[in-house]
């Protein structure tokens, strides 16, 4: 009986509604975390796993020897290495590709890789429009490594503490 | 023999074996770099220390004698610690660059530095750096990376026969070195690549290609020689990326010949044909199988009709299968010729019909090192078979006598105790007087004696008949030089009469990698498939050429380089109306002669069988797809017996074919009568001319061998193309070394003068199967040199 007359006065002072916008009237006034993407993005952990790269030396000369542990390594089978004598002599790779939709992203690779050539950044915000697009090749790697090397460097450095 | 205790485990021990091999035998397990089966014992590298009770240090098991009642501890804390002690030593200048060494993946040290090495070591200072020989086009080196365990030396010395490589400097500065920057010559250097542990040798051709770990291996049969050797082939994504020995202790134990190992090169030569061709108005024409085979069947048609079966011939390689053999002398029985044939050097024929069904060892090749005496005859063993050379090796380091009868004075790897090296003529007087020398020795009543009245028996011939006679077990090998002599079948019947003399086995050597199969599948004028006589015999190979007929099936040949006379197969060719060739490589001669180029699949692409000369069939199958549209020669063949309206060409794989031969083989019984020496005179000698001797070089015997570049370069510093005297010879012609002459046989040829002690006096070498000295012609003829 008490129970029906409260519901009933609830109801008609539309006590429920105001209760609702107090909470809303509350945030109203609070800090906003709301993050303009893509004017804004969230922070990221250094040890974030993203797009690959390949990395050069500072002369400019690519780190990978082609020694193809990370091809061995990868639980997804989404690394194939070419290997070849170069003209110098030197053991380099004659194509090195890497197919994203293989990949599960777990860095392996870079764990595996004795001269810290293959790396993840922290690039997570790319896409595929065309089919094919999908395989990083060699010239790419090198490209996105090139293009991020100073985050790149950064993440490794303050990561290195750790490892 | 000794009792001994290794781990606990009670070992019963052969006379004078070391722990070590008493451990293998069991199975427990010691470290080893150094020690390897089937090398000396060096000692050098600690690694196999264990403890031994009663022993004050731990002791090298690879180096420990067993003796009575020894108790071995190969897992303790002690011999552990010394184990681990010594990799900590042998890695103190070893680079560690595993990731871009070849070997990693494969790597004994790799390995052991896992069982037994540190994560750290206390060597602080700087680690050595060795320059790296040059060895040669096939064995890269990276010595920095060497641990001095010396089993390319004691294989070189003690296998290979050549001592090339050695250590020089003691201690810390120890490298290993040719002697005076040679490359390493041997025809088996390749082997040295197995035995070194780490990656100090490695295959040059293989270099950087891949890694140990992602080839898929698959058993296969070396396509050179006729033992067979065992081999592996690797593969990657479709491509042949390296061949090694596989493990068969009845043939080629673990070695491999260069010939063999490099090789697979040549499969990705520049010079495949890729699709078939056809010559329209004469140019050459890509077109597809289809138009292919209807242009064959047009061109072959209108030949056969015009003038007969008879005016058709084929010659084939002997190093095809036995599958492509049968099914290519069904064909050409099938369209109704009997021309065809696998003896492409050879230049007599003249006993051929008392010939057994394939030529044999008559041992098995592992008896040859049981031996205790062997007679070579007109065979250059070491280059011609390389395994069946290391055998003879082996057999003289424990003491047996071989004696060789030959045209050159070959520079063996083993000793050779007597040796009758005369002119080519002088070959069948040689083997008469052997003869001769047995009949008196042995007092036997044989025809011989009469036989041989006019023979003066020379004074080596006699050691060899007594020496012959003497051995308890002994061989006489009817080598290449004698089979494609031009009295090859008087020197066959005179092997055949110094075997019976003497009571020894006679054995053949032949060419290729399957000349049994060829036999054995009909490749032959005068015999169908499983040996059965044919009452009216076709044209050989050398017939087939002089009698230049109309239309000729070439398979996997080119008749210039494999064939006796060079000049006259191409003069024939030239004149045919019709030359089909199956080919896996097309050269700018073939373009000239050729109408139609059909694409066959070569080593490692088909499947097939070869029978080895002591008889085993050893089948194998292709592991990459052929390149382009090429095709395996025996389905080419197939279809071809399709396109003619053949019957019986509804194989669907090559074991159906295989599957017929052996039933063949099985139900056809096989019989000649002898054919025993009748007569015997001994021809004119003449002084006047100079005599040409022929040999085919050891990287030049068939097209997949010229192919591979490696290969190539091996004996391009070799000076091949070279007219051959002796001093004698040179002086008597007024000719000096380096000095160009002009050389004249049926065509001439300036090339300058070498001086080769091997070569008897009044002959000259000049080799044969490469591409410079085709205008000269036959293989044996008289030459003229003109200043």
């Amino acid at each position: 009986m008490v129970k029906t007359i409260i519901r009933i006065i609830k109801s008609f002072t539309l006590w429920e509604l105001f209760a609702g916008l107090l909470l809303t009237g509350k945030y109203f006034w609070k800090r906003k975390f709301t993050v303009q993407f893509p004017e804004e993005k969230t922070p990221v952990s250094p040890r974030f796993r993203g797009l690959h790269a390949l990395r050069r030396y500072p002369n400019g000369e690519e780190r990978c020897i082609a020694c193809k542990l990370c091809e061995a390594v990868c639980p997804a089978l989404a690394i194939t290495i070419d290997s070849e004598q170069r003209a110098d002599g030197s053991r380099r790779t004659k194509s090195y590709e890497i197919d994203l939709f293989k990949c599960i992203y777990c860095g392996m690779c870079e764990e595996a890789c004795p001269v810290d050539s293959i790396v993840l950044t922290d690039m997570s915000h790319y896409h595929i429009a065309e089919r094919g697009e999908n395989i990083l090749t060699k010239e790419k790697l090198l490209a996105i490594g090139d293009k991020y090397e100073e985050q790149i460097a950064a993440a490794r450095e303050e990561e290195g503490r750790y490892r | 023999m000794a009792k001994i205790e290794i781990d606990g485990k009670e070992v019963e021990t052969l006379q004078g074996e070391t722990i070590i091999q008493a451990a293998d035998r069991i199975g427990a397990y010691i470290p080893r770099f150094c020690y390897h089966h089937k090398l000396s014992i060096a000692g050098n590298c600690r690694m196999c220390l264990v403890e031994v009770e009663k022993a004050p240090k731990a002791l090298p098991a690879c180096a420990t004698p067993v003796a009575e009642g020894m108790k071995v501890f190969t897992k303790t804390a002690k011999a552990m610690e010394a184990q681990k002690a010594v990799m900590e030593f042998l890695l103190i200048n070893h680079p560690l660059d595993c990731p871009i060494c070849d070997q990693g993946g494969q790597c004994e040290l790799q390995d052991l530095s896992m069982g037994f090495g540190a994560d750290t070591s206390g060597f602080i200072e700087i680690k050595r750096a060795v320059p790296n020989p040059d060895l040669g086009p096939l064995i890269a080196t990276d010595m920095t990376r060497c641990i001095h365990c010396t089993r390319c030396v004691r294989f070189e010395e003690e296998i290979a026969g050549q001592r090339e490589l050695g250590a020089m400097f003691r201690g810390e500065h120890m490298e290993i070195t040719t002697y005076v920057k040679h490359t390493v010559k041997s025809e088996l250097s390749g082997n040295a690549i197995d035995v070194c542990p780490v990656g100090a040798l490695t295959s040059k051709p293989f270099r950087f290609k891949a890694r140990a770990w992602e080839l898929t291996q698959t058993g296969s049969i070396a396509p050179h020689d006729c033992l067979g050797s065992n081999i592996n082939l690797g593969t990657l994504r479709q491509e042949l990326l390296r061949v090694t020995p596989r493990e068969n202790e009845a043939i080629n134990e673990i070695w491999l010949a260069d010939r063999d190992r490099f090789s697979y090169v040549g499969v990705h030569s520049s010079e495949r044909v890729l699709l078939p061709m056809i010559k329209k108005n004469g140019e050459w024409q890509k077109v597809s199988w289809q138009q292919a085979f209807e242009v064959a069947l047009e061109s072959l048609q209108k030949v056969l009709n015009k003038s007969g079966a008879e005016s058709f011939g084929a010659l084939v390689s002997p190093s095809a299968t036995c599958e492509e053999h049968y099914l290519l002398q069904a064909f050409m029985r099938g369209i109704g010729s009997n021309n065809i044939d696998h003896r492409l050097r050879q230049q007599d024929f003249s006993d051929q019909q008392a010939a057994p069904l394939m030529p044999t060892l008559g041992v098995n090749i592992n008896d040859i090192p049981l031996q205790n005496a062997i007679l070579l005859i007109g065979s250059n063993i070491q280059k011609d078979q390389p395994i069946a050379g290391l055998k003879v090796r082996q057999a003289t380091l424990k003491g047996t006598k071989v004696f060789a009868v030959n045209q050159l004075d070959y520079h063996f790897n083993f000793k050779v105790a007597e040796k009758l090296i005369v002119k080519p003529k002088q070959m069948v007087v040689a083997l008469a007087s052997i003869a001769k020398a047995l009949s008196i020795l042995t007092n036997q009543d044989h025809a011989a004696k009469t036989l041989f009245a006019d023979v003066v028996v020379s004074a080596e011939a006699k050691a060899i008949a007594e020496q012959l006679c003497a051995a308890e077990k002994a061989t006489i090998l009817f080598g290449l030089q004698a089979c494609n002599h031009s009295q090859a079948g008087l020197l066959r019947q005179l092997a055949a009469l110094i075997a019976e003399l003497s009571g020894k086995t006679l054995g053949f050597l032949s060419e290729g990698s399957n000349a049994q199969g060829a036999w054995l599948a009909g490749c032959v004028p005068h015999r169908r498939a499983g040996g059965q006589l044919l009452i009216k015999p076709g044209l050989n190979a050398a017939e087939m050429f002089q009698q230049q007929l109309a239309a000729y099936l070439l398979l996997g040949i080119e008749p210039e380089l494999d064939c006796a006379d060079s000049t006259q197969a191409l003069t024939a060719l030239k004149q045919a109306e019709c030359v089909i060739a199956l080919t896996a490589f097309v050269t700018d001669r073939m373009k000239e002669y050729a109408t139609v180029i059909l694409p066959i699949a070569t080593f490692g692409e088909t499947s097939g069988t070869f029978i080895n000369i002591t008889g085993e069939w050893q089948s194998f199958s292709g592991v990459v797809s052929p390149q382009g549209e090429a095709r395996p020669a025996w389905k080419v063949l197939r279809v071809l017996g399709n396109v003619f309206q053949l019957e019986g060409f509804n194989y669907v794989a090559s074991e159906e074919v295989l599957e017929q031969l052996r039933q063949i083989a099985a139900t056809k019984v096989f019989s000649v009568k002898k054919n025993p020496l009748a007569t015997f005179a001994i021809g004119p000698v003449d002084d006047n001319h100079l005599q040409r001797i022929t040999e085919v070089p050891i990287y030049s015997i068939d097209s997949l061998v010229r192919q591979s570049e490696p290969l190539q370069v091996m004996q391009q510093n070799e000076k091949l193309t070279a007219l051959r005297v002796n001093k004698h010879t040179a002086e008597k012609l007024h000719l000096k070394a380096k000095q160009m002459v002009t050389v004249k046989q049926v065509g001439s040829l300036t090339m300058p003068v070498e001086i080769d002690e091997r070569v008897p006096a009044g002959c000259v070498l000049i080799m044969g199967g490469i591409k410079e000295t085709v205008p000269l012609g036959a293989a044996q003829g008289l030459v003229e040199v003109l200043g």
